[in-house]
């Protein structure tokens, strides 16, 4: 079986398993939506409500029974009605994914290209400005919450310096969330980047590549940055699990209606159908990455001794 | 290198564009509103929507309060009184729904009848209601309670009025339309093209902040034109903003703490008159930089407030707690039969200055030696609906129709839909039913004081600040003036600088 085969067979797998552990999780959660319901719409907690909403939303079939029609529908672009809204999760998740999408992807498409370069010259000279920086500002990103860290720069950049509209509604407004995502992922990956350039030079075939009259920089290039690179792309499978966590709290923060505050929004009201969907993309946002991630290094070949 | 290089100069060039294009300007744009609660539908019979959609200007009531908490007409004209049970409502001529259709005693009756059916808070004062358009101007409206006020019970925000579509969707009446709704987001508002002075109103964006220090800081850096509901602890540093104005103004909401009496700790009344003398109200005024400690259930301005504010005695309170026996150990806290006495105590960041009201409540149930976890939760209805709660600092504005009969009706009657502390008292609800038959306000008024007084009694909830709000504005709304609630924030004049 080829590697893209392989991938797709156990993607698909994955999901299966854990579309059947999150219904079952997410079935279990105390507190039912329909006494929910009942309460926070003031409907009448007569009998004929009571089965009326269960039938409705099919709380009243067996667990298995439910798993399978909410599976069939599900595969067939039928993601259910939102118990809270009413409206149709499919469609509320389609407006709302592209935003959390180009969020979390801009981010973590920047990441890399700011790390490669800043890791790169942190590593070219160890403890002098740039490795100190950076440094830096992975103990500062990562001590401080996201939240906290947006607030600052809002004020800072939005409010002080009037250097951007934090709250457009245009493709502006996503800069800072953006960039907050970034900085993240930038400080870890810039890290794991410089770690890995370090440890080739303490290589004797980088010693080699000096002593053949290479710059330093020419025989990190060379010789380190493909090493590197593969662990910042394993770095970078982490960082995308945690931009997925990290768009929810900075959607609820800069107002922005993305999946994330969705989210937010429907657990208290054990919103079912929505709590899977989101389980669903988010899963399948995973698999995907971490498929692409092992296509990107099957594609790098073996990793340098 | 070369690769790196090109990597370089991609980054380099990706940072410029983005820089270039944050400071691009924009051209005109609709009138910017933030506040930190937005209907979660435009269905007006789910939940509090009906409140939401009057607040936001897009539905309207038979019947309204005015800036100064006067009871008045809106879509109706006048009520009269037929017999003990039965009423005529006359329509005010001439007014339309938003699609150009009449504001007509059928439709009018239709909607109403729908709510009633959907939602039993519509039924907390007058009990079922039947509707029958008698011409196309009036509607004979018959109650199950006998209502001595009509026009307040109309008042109530349940009973917001519409038209039923023929898919089920609601058409309202109110100054603005809905052009588009992203729930839990934003509202786009139009002028109603069939709402007097339509022309002389602006689009309206309205968005929610889930965060209170995101709300002000959006007003800060102008991109709002109206922040409703500013947190206090920024009003001093807005204020010195010379392109903005800060208005403060008080509300007929009360800040209190719903008690759970559906829970162990709590189910002794000894333990909730505890917690209920074990707070400093003036302690929590301070936290929120503004308002006064409550004396009752309505804010003091309304004539049928209480005159004495609640009183704080940390050790009656712990007498109370050692009858019940909730006894004090070594270690300073207390128990019962091993079990220790904790508490959750809830808010919700839509109010800020509840959530600035925690630590403090936490602080002083301490002393007694009642343990206190705190949390902050999203959806507040959701979470008082599930009962799962020990206490929950809530805001409510306790007389909305300006009467004092819908709050206790809705709230504290037994099973009633808003009775989220599980209370149930036959005496409670015998006085209670006292409204139903007294029209004469002062009278009204005592029998508000004296269901007050048997809630101090029971404490199924505390009553804890009369509050101050604030709204920051920018100069397109300067002359915007903030009524004493946020059941209208949104209205047919928001005072727009054109």
């Amino acid at each position: 079986m080829t590697l893209p085969a392989r991938i797709t067979l156990r993607t698909v797998t994955s999901l299966l398993v854990i579309s059947l552990l999150a219904f079952a999780v997410i079935s279990a959660m105390p507190s039912d939506p329909v006494a929910i319901a009942i309460r926070a719409w003031n409907l009448p907690s007569d009998g004929a409500t009571v089965a009326g909403l269960r039938a409705q939303w099919e709380l009243d079939r067996p667990f298995i029974e439910r798993y399978g029609s909410w599976l069939a529908r599900f595969v067939r672009g039928d993601w259910g009605i939102s118990f809270r809204t009413g409206e149709p999760v499919l469609a509320e998740f389609l407006q709302r994914l592209p935003l959390t999408m180009t969020m979390a992807l801009s981010g973590l498409a920047l990441a890399p290209l700011l790390a490669v370069p800043l890791g790169f010259f942190a590593a070219l000279r160890p403890s002098g400005l740039i490795d100190r920086a950076t440094r830096g500002l992975a103990v500062f990103i990562q001590a401080v919450p996201s939240i906290w860290l947006g607030l600052i720069l809002l004020y800072v950049l939005g409010v002080q310096l009037r250097w951007i509209r934090p709250f457009t509604r245009d493709w502006t407004g996503l800069i800072l969330p953006v960039a907050l995502i970034a900085l993240h992922s930038l400080a870890v990956l810039t890290r794991v980047y410089r770690r890995d350039l370090l440890e080739v030079t303490r290589q004797p075939f980088f010693r080699t590549a000096l002593a053949k009259g290479l710059t330093r920089s020419a025989a990190l290039w060379r010789h380190g940055h493909a090493h590197a690179l593969y662990a910042m792309i394993s770095a970078f499978r982490a960082e995308a699990s945690w931009a997925v966590g990290s768009t929810a709290a900075l959607e609820v923060l800069f107002g922005l209606p993305g999946i994330g505050q969705f989210l937010v929004e429907s657990i208290a009201a054990r919103d079912y159908p929505v709590l899977q969907a989101y389980v669903m993309v988010v899963a399948a946002w995973l698999l995907v990455l971490n498929a692409g991630v092992a296509l990107c290094l099957g594609w790098l070949g073996p990793r340098p001794a | 290198m070369k690769t790196m290089l090109r990597a370089l100069r991609t980054s380099a060039v990706l940072l410029a564009s983005v820089a270039g294009f944050a400071t691009v300007a924009h051209a005109a744009d609709p009138l910017r509103v933030g506040a930190s609660f937005i209907a979660s539908g435009l269905d007006p019979t789910k939940g509090s929507n009906g409140w939401a959609l009057a607040s936001h200007g897009i539905g309207e009531n038979l019947f309204s309060v005015d800036k100064d908490g006067v009871l008045v007409p809106e879509l109706a004209a006048s009520a009269e009184r037929v017999d003990k049970l039965t009423w005529r409502v006359r329509l005010k001529p001439g007014r339309q729904f938003s699609d150009g259709a009449p504001v007509s005693a059928e439709a009018v009756s239709a909607g109403l009848a729908h709510t009633t059916a959907n939602n039993k808070a519509a039924l907390a004062t007058g009990g079922k209601l039947a509707f029958q358009a008698e011409d196309p101007l009036t509607i004979k409206v018959t109650t199950e309670r006998p209502v001595p006020l009509i026009q307040a019970l109309f008042a109530e925000w349940p009973l917001i009025v519409y038209g039923l579509k023929a898919d089920g969707s609601a058409v309202f009446s109110g100054p603005y339309a809905v052009q588009s709704f992203k729930p839990d987001a934003e509202i786009e508002l139009v002028a109603n093209p069939h709402f007097d002075g339509a022309e002389k109103r602006s689009p309206i964006t309205y968005r929610k902040f889930g965060d209170a220090q995101a709300l002000t800081l959006a007003l800060e850096a102008g991109e709002l034109d109206l922040a409703f509901g500013l947190p206090a602890e920024s009003i001093a540093r807005l204020k010195k903003d010379p392109d903005l104005a800060i208005k403060s103004f008080p509300v007929g909401y009360q800040y209190l703490a719903y008690l759970n009496t559906r829970k162990p700790a709590l189910t002794d009344a000894r333990v909730r008159r505890a917690i209920d003398l074990a707070i400093d109200r003036s302690q929590l005024a301070t936290a929120i930089n503004g308002g006064l400690p409550a004396t009752g259930a309505y804010a003091p301005y309304f004539p049928f407030a209480g005159k004495e504010t609640r009183p704080t005695d940390a050790a009656k309170a712990a007498a109370l707690l050692d009858a019940a026996g909730w006894t004090t150990g070594v270690d300073g806290k207390r128990s019962k039969e091993g079990a220790p006495l904790e508490l959750t105590v809830l808010a919700y960041p839509q109010r800020p200055d509840l959530v600035a009201m925690l630590p403090v409540v936490k602080a002083q149930l301490a002393p007694l030696g009642i343990a206190v976890e705190t949390k902050i939760v999203e959806n507040a209805n959701d979470v008082a609906a599930s009962g799962d709660y020990d206490v929950f600092l809530w805001a409510q504005h306790t007389a909305p129709s300006g009467d004092p009969a819908f709050f206790l009706n809705s709230t504290f009657r037994t099973g009633a839909g808003l009775n989220f502390t599980g209370y149930s008292s036959p005496d409670f609800d015998a006085i209670l039913d006292g409204f139903a038959t007294e029209s004469d306000p002062a009278k009204r008024a005592d029998i508000a004081a004296h269901a007050q007084q048997k809630l101090f009694e029971d404490a199924p909830v505390s009553f804890l600040l009369s509050p101050v709000w604030h709204v920051g504005l920018s100069k397109a709304l300067s002359g915007y003036e903030p009524w004493g609630s946020d059941y209208h924030v949104l209205r047919a004049d928001i005072g727009e600088a054109n």
